[in-house]
């Protein structure tokens, strides 16, 4: 809304300068966003919070200027209203009629004869263009002119053109058609309500006029209206039409009833003045949601309640008379006062004995927005002013808490960013194409957006792995090409309609693992790489194992893995008797790792190597607690380790883990480890042979382990391997 | 090295030497001669061979002394010669000890001069990550509310209308719904209509559903609003949400918090402000501002010349709230706020385009390590 300075003090006293305006009235809740001049004075730019309608005019703006030092506002002048003298056209009440009383609360109706219609006078196009409303003619800009004094929209119909001079306010018929001032047909529906003659419908209310009975230069008569149209009504028309206007924006936050006929006399007064002509007499005023004003009441024991601090008597009473709360101060009785306290636990006796005041308040018709006590605290407290309140902080009653979950994140996300991670966030609104691409195969209902602004944004993803392959593209686009990320995040998806948000981690990284420097040579990362940082992080938890994948989908046939959690499983079950079991509950596998297929790097135009990961976090974090809560002290030997190293000759396709089973089988306890530590694949090896370097390191407990013993060791080892995976030692 | 020691190849007796007299020229001269070598020694192998020349056990001048000069001479000088040949042989290794110090030491600076790390050379570094920077923020603004006794709760970002909205005394058709524009989901027929919730204020409901009074908390999370994306626009942004509510909360105690909260986020100086606004879930409402930190409010461009950064909304919670949640509004008061956690991070660290937080550039994610 903007406000010119000159146009308020027609209203009030203005004894502050522009600039103490805009801070005064920013402090009361009116933001004065700008401040500008204009060839009819100084201008206000406001910004209106939608619950202020009665600011949409200069004169209820002015209420608040007023109020800002107390004052009360001047009346309206109004012109006294002709009387019918013998001979005068016929009263129009007949003709006017509501057929919708629910969307149409008042309506009222002047005819102005013989105007002359033509361009308006300097004074008024000045203060229209200063106020960004295009001059247009004398009569259109009355009824402007008005709406932006007094707030209440208005509208000006050629007699001439309102076919038999009968209006009838009522819903618009299924498919009804108009032509708006803007020139274009509009197809209406029965939610509408429209102003019709006795043929058709001639404007929709309180949105804008039909083309039909606009003002023109032949125009001689003209009605004018100024009504009251329900604000829903009014908002649902104006969004279904996409149609906003000065008066729909007015009427959908809720116009003053009482203004309409006012208004009405105001710009029938104006319009003589501009185009002359003259009034008729009879007016029609049809006020069917005549409602009596609502009684209200602010109590200092509510205000105390709400705020923790005291206004004093006067101030309260100077702020509502001025906002035209007609406030009027009683006691309450001790018994009254018992009651109205009993509900109130912090109440005091010193409390109590200032708190009897009460106000008995009337509802201005202009606010409507106000309908409870505390709307009443909120206008005290804010025009006596929200710095006069002491900060105060509470004494906790509760311990804080953070979430469940907290502090496995915290060690999860440290980890990572050790590990040389960047963490990041990403909005979960993906390509749905895209996001097929990564489905997890347990997700069948994806969340579609039924409204979305862009086919890249039309689905909340199903997996991170999407955004994250789109993450690695931005900075390898953009010569970015050594970099590892993760993103602690939700996947989302509608099983049967019932909205699932999962907790996921996403981790993704490509190029080199190391760069070469000085000290050092470059590497690629390497599934290697990937499988080692997912060991450590599984290490919080317990401990990742490593199974193959049955099926890839995103991943590369020959580089990937599924990993599982030791307790991701199984749920512990509190039974009544106080026992507790553990079930086994579907599987234990909560994430994937892999090399990114060809085909799907291809779909991002990734040009060199990716490696993607996720895991499940819900059962991540409950495995930590486990792992946290069971772990204990492991006494470290007071006795020397022995390392053997063992060059074995494997068939071609036999794992590790194979080979650990086997040196597990010869059951040692005193194996302390088992590594691998080289692997050849070559020439010098048989053909469907290759050679695998493990290292196993014993260590008893007990005592030093003699050569003797390790002998022995070596030996039942070496016999299990040979046994179990036909292995022998190399001999070269 | 040199021939002037030649007189040490002859004996005392050839050199006319009869007197204790007689013999100190000689060794002077051979002294004098030493001199000479023990000033052209540059390196090791040069020591080496002037040790050798002197000290060698067979041919070593100090061997040919005591050959030639001690053992034949007589008996009346054998005392002073062999008084002469000691201080000579004592002063030879004393040089001799000296010049190799003198050596060594000069190796080892050369040594240390080739070996000197250039401190301008980059270290060899583990790669580190870095979190997010919504993520410290988050972090930080929980710190804050946690010393306060807050705690922390989430919820989900699929809703239902009623928890987004009519709950929040946000009916349908509240011109409110406008600021908000919403995704909506597609639902198989019959089912509930869900949304991708527009603030994280939804899980007040929850919350207050679940327990009574007092209830102070802070929700965390991410909202959504059909807006289209640019510098300041995102389909997705961050909030924290919070919620007090007790039967003795005032608003007094709201803005001690809020200052509480904008001085420990933004700094010890900075002011606040509270301008009353308009929401349709709180009333009082409130437009929480904080003193300009980049200019300290004397006006500049990030503030638009008026001294003051709008922060946040907030406000005491609109009893109409309490009915959705069967709170006693008679009898309970509280606040509510709603903390912009990307805008608070642009603000805080002149961040001037909110998809930097979403593009994850790992040149702009480095900056915050």
């Amino acid at each position: 809304m903007k406000v010119l300075y000159q146009w308020l003090a027609e209203f009030v006293d203005l004894t502050l300068t522009p600039e103490e305006l805009r801070d005064r009235l920013s402090a009361a809740g009116i933001a004065i966003e700008a401040l500008a001049d204009t060839p009819a004075g100084p201008l206000l730019d406001a910004e209106l919070t939608i619950n202020r309608p009665d600011c949409l005019g200069h004169y209820g703006f002015a209420r608040e200027v007023a109020a800002l030092e107390r004052r009360l506002l001047r009346p309206i002048k109004l012109a006294p209203e002709p009387r019918a003298t013998a001979g005068a056209p016929s009263d129009l009440s007949a003709r006017v009629e509501i057929d919708s009383p629910e969307l149409c609360g008042r309506y009222t109706a002047r005819i102005v004869k013989g105007v002359k219609v033509q361009p308006s006078p300097p004074w008024l196009r000045q203060r229209l263009e200063a106020l960004g409303q295009a001059s247009i003619n004398n009569i259109v800009d009355a009824t402007n002119y008005v709406m932006l004094e007094l707030g209440q929209p208005l509208h000006a119909f050629d007699l001439a053109r309102v076919v038999d001079r009968r209006i009838v306010v009522r819903r618009a018929r299924a498919g009804e058609k108009m032509r708006t001032l803007d020139g274009l047909e509009r197809v209406l529906s029965p939610e509408m309500c429209v102003i019709a003659d006795a043929a058709h419908a001639v404007a929709i209310a309180g949105v804008m006029g039909g083309a039909e009975s606009e003002i023109s230069s032949a125009t001689q008569d003209v009605l004018l209206e100024s009504a009251w149209f329900e604000p829903i009504s009014i908002r649902r028309t104006s969004k279904h039409l996409n149609l906003r206007t000065e008066a729909s924006v007015r009427f959908e936050r809720g116009a003053d009833p009482e203004m309409a006929d006012a208004a009405s006399r105001r710009c029938a007064a104006l319009l003589v003045e501009l185009a002359g002509g003259e009034i008729l007499p009879g007016a029609v005023d049809l006020y069917p949601g005549h409602r009596e004003p609502e009684r209200l009441a602010l109590s200092r024991a509510g205000f105390l309640r709400v705020m923790g601090a005291d206004v004093p008597d006067g101030e309260i009473e100077a702020i509502l008379n001025a906002l035209g709360f007609l406030p009027l101060r009683l006691e309450l009785t001790a018994h009254e006062l018992t009651v109205a306290l009993t509900a109130n636990i912090g109440a005091t006796p010193e409390f109590a004995r200032h708190s009897r005041a009460v106000w008995a308040c009337t509802q201005p018709s202009w606010r409507q927005d106000v309908t409870r006590e505390v709307d009443l605290i909120e206008e005290v407290a804010r025009h006596f002013g929200l710095d006069k309140f002491p900060p105060r902080l509470h004494g906790s009653r509760q311990p804080a808490a953070r979430l469940p979950h907290a502090e496995a994140e915290d060690r999860l996300r440290g980890r990572l960013i050790g590990l040389g991670y960047h963490e990041i966030v990403s909005i979960p609104l993906v390509n749905a194409e895209e996001d097929a691409l990564f489905r997890p195969s347990d997700v069948i209902d994806p969340a579609v957006i039924t409204n979305p602004l862009a086919a890249d944004a039309s689905l909340l993803r199903s997996t991170g792995l999407v955004s994250m392959a789109h993450a690695l593209a931005w900075n390898i686009n953009r010569g970015q090409r050594n970099v590892r990320l993760f993103e602690i995040g939700r996947a989302y998806s509608m099983p049967d309609g019932a909205p699932l948000e999962r907790r996921i981690i996403t981790m993704g990284a490509t190029g080199l693992a190391r760069e070469k420097g000085v000290a050092e040579s470059a590497r690629e990362y390497e599934f290697a790489d990937l499988k080692g940082d997912l060991d450590q992080i599984g290490q919080l938890a317990g401990g990742f194992t490593w199974r193959e994948i049955e099926r890839s989908s995103w991943q590369h046939a020959a580089q990937a893995g599924r990993v599982s959690l030791p307790n991701a499983g199984t749920r512990r079950i509190d039974l009544p008797d106080g026992n507790r079991v553990v079930r086994t509950v579907g599987t234990n596998v909560v994430g994937e790792a892999g090399k990114l297929a060809q085909r799907v790097a291809d779909q991002f135009k990734l040009r060199q190597d990716v490696f993607l990961a996720e895991f499940d976090l819900d059962r991540f974090y409950s495995d930590y607690q486990q792992a946290r809560a069971t772990r204990r002290y492991q006494p470290i030997s007071r006795f020397p380790a022995v390392e053997r190293d063992f060059a074995l000759v494997l068939s071609d396709g036999t794992t590790f883990a194979a080979v650990r089973e086997a040196i597990q089988s010869a059951g040692i306890p005193e194996i302390a480890a088992i590594e691998a530590v080289d692997l050849y694949r070559g020439k010098q090896m048989p053909p469907g042979k290759f050679s695998l370097l493990v290292r196993v390191t014993f260590q008893s407990q007990h005592a030093t382990l003699t050569e003797a013993q390790v002998n022995d060791f070596s030996a039942r080892i070496l016999e299990k391997l040979a046994q179990q995976l036909d292995a022998s030692l190399r001999t070269s | 090295m040199t021939d002037a020691t030649d007189i040490t190849r002859q004996t005392l007796a050839a050199l006319g030497v009869s007197t204790a007299a007689d013999l100190a020229p000689h060794f002077a001269a051979v002294r004098a001669e030493f001199e000479r070598d023990a000033a052209t020694i540059t390196d090791d192998a040069t020591w080496k061979s002037l040790r050798d020349l002197w000290m060698g056990r067979k041919s070593g001048v100090l061997t040919r002394i005591t050959d030639n000069w001690l053992k034949p001479s007589p008996p009346e000088l054998k005392r002073v010669v062999g008084q002469e040949l000691n201080q000579l042989r004592a002063h030879v290794e004393q040089r001799l000890d000296a010049l190799q110090q003198t050596l060594a030491a000069a190796a080892e600076s050369q040594t240390l001069a080739r070996d000197r790390v250039d401190l301008s050379l980059p270290s060899v570094q583990r790669p580190l990550g870095s979190p997010h920077l919504l993520r410290q923020t988050f972090a930080e603004i929980e710190r804050i509310f946690l010393s306060l006794g807050f705690r922390v709760v989430e919820g989900p970002e699929i809703e239902t209308p009623y928890y987004n909205f009519e709950a929040l005394n946000i009916p349908e058709h509240h011109p409110a719904r406008d600021t908000m524009d919403t995704f909506y989901l597609a639902m198989p027929p019959g089912a509930e209509p869900r949304l991708l919730r527009t603030h994280t204020s939804p899980v007040q409901v929850h919350t207050m559903e679940s327990q009574q009074p007092p209830v102070r908390i802070i929700v965390p999370g991410k909202v959504y609003r059909r807006d289209n994306p640019d510098a300041t626009h995102s389909y997705a942004f961050h909030q924290v949400e919070g919620l007090a509510v007790d039967t003795d909360v005032t608003f007094c105690e709201f803005k001690g918090t809020v200052e509480h909260f904008v001085r420990e986020f933004l700094g010890p100086t900075i002011k606040t402000r509270l301008r009353p606004s308009y929401f349709p879930f709180t009333e009082p409402s409130v437009e929480v501002d904080a003193s300009c930190f980049a200019c300290g409010g004397s006006g500049c461009r990030l503030c638009k010349n008026s001294g003051w950064i709008e922060l946040f909304g907030a406000g005491m919670v609109d009893p109409a709230v309490y009915g959705f949640v069967n709170y006693d509004p008679e009898r309970v008061s509280g606040y509510a706020f709603g903390l912009g956690v990307d805008r608070l991070s642009q603000l805080k660290y002149g961040i001037d385009d909110v998809q930097l937080f979403f593009q994850n550039d790992v040149r702009f994610l480095r900056q915050f390590s």
